[in-house]
């Protein structure tokens, strides 16, 4: 009787799921009906007596904006490139020094709450995704984007509590550190 | 003595009046920079018995930056004398109470401990804010070059800029915008 129930509660559970999925998953939310949320855009039309609704997947707002590093000449291009070493990713052929204050670019890599995308999305090799993470952060903490914050974020810097409100640079040479020290450790014996 | 040469002889030992704008300065490397002026190390003709220092008047000194953790983990020591006057104040308690005393502390620190150092530091003017008195801002002469770049808000650039500003990340084809 019991392994029955447990049964019946696991099949319930798990068809639950199926039905959560078919809700939730990225690949059926794309048809959502809201148009500002999607690349993808539902048409509605009518033929005769017909009406059609159809999803048109449109280009990206960012396609002629977009600079990738095989279509402008950097000066030290590399040719001898071998075809045994793995191609690197848009940022590290890019080569370009981010600082967290350059938040025109950190912006591109952030939801409109300011969380940083996954990996999946932004396509980043591990390095790069760690470093453009923390430097998103960094320039959260100094309070640089704070127009890509949760509603119920207080959007000025100085109104935060305690020590968040006095302003805060950050050195992009931490970000690889295994530990940063303690600037009262010099002074221990 | 030539006119020429007196009045060389006043502009060589005149003390000129700088303005240093603190807002997203380390006080700390700025105290480094801020010292030179003070002391009159900038100077061709400095000698320690020379008193050829400069007037330094810091502005926006509550706007000062300081990097990583460091409002909550540096500490400034006090003792009061007595048995268990002790006491550890974090910086961002004494920017709490005081906003000069940071850059004040700073400066005062980078300075060898002589008894010229109590004079040089009367040649320091830090106010908090942008509103300085007259009868100080109208000796200004010079502008000391901030060691940072002042960070520009994402909020404060006009909306159309971001828009147009080169892309370097574009979403996959089916992604959701969010
Ligand atoms: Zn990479």
């Amino acid at each position: 009787m019991s392994v029955s129930k447990i049964n019946m509660a696991a099949l319930v559970r798990s068809s639950f799921g199926l039905f959560k999925n078919s809700i939730l998953n990225t690949a059926i939310r794309s048809l959502s009906t809201s148009k500002p949320l999607n690349i993808k855009e539902i048409r509605e039309h009518k033929e005769g007596t017909k009406l059609v609704v159809e999803a048109v997947s449109l280009p990206s707002p960012r396609k002629d904006l977009l600079v990738r590093a095989d279509n402008i000449d950097l000066p030290s291009s590399n040719c001898e490139h071998e075809s045994s070493v793995k191609e690197p990713c848009y940022m590290c052929a890019l080569g370009l020094d981010v600082k967290h204050t350059d938040v025109l670019i950190l912006s591109q890599f952030v939801r409109s709450d300011g969380c940083m995308l996954p990996r999946r999305i932004t396509g980043l090799c591990r390095r790069q995704q760690k470093k453009i993470g923390k430097m998103v952060s960094m320039a959260q903490k100094a309070g640089l984007m704070i127009n890509l914050t949760p509603a119920w974020c207080k959007k000025d810097p100085k109104k935060r509590k305690d020590y968040k409100k006095f302003n805060t640079y950050f050195d992009e040479k931490t970000i690889f550190w295994k530990r940063i020290p303690d600037q009262n450790d010099k002074w221990k014996r | 003595m030539s006119a020429f040469k007196r009045v060389q002889q006043w502009a060589t030992f005149a003390r000129t009046w700088h303005v240093f704008d603190c807002k997203w300065q380390d006080p700390y490397d700025s105290a480094q920079v801020i010292k030179k002026y003070l002391m009159g190390l900038h100077k061709p003709i400095y000698h320690p018995t020379n008193d050829c220092g400069d007037v330094v008047v810091c502005i926006n000194s509550r706007d000062i930056a300081l990097r990583g953790d460091e409002w909550r983990k540096r500490a400034y020591f006090h003792h009061t004398g007595y048995p268990g006057g002790a006491s550890w104040t974090l910086a961002w308690e004494l920017h709490n109470k005081d906003p000069t005393m940071i850059i004040r502390k700073a400066i005062y620190r980078s300075m060898k401990g002589n008894l010229q150092r109590r004079h040089t530091m009367e040649r320091l003017f830090i106010f908090p804010g942008e509103d300085v008195p007259q009868d100080i801002m109208q000796n200004v002469t010079n502008q000391i070059r901030q060691l940072r770049l002042v960070p520009t808000r994402l909020d404060h650039i006009p909306e159309e800029e971001v828009q147009k500003y080169p892309k370097v990340m574009d979403y996959p084809q089916d992604y959701v915008l969010k």
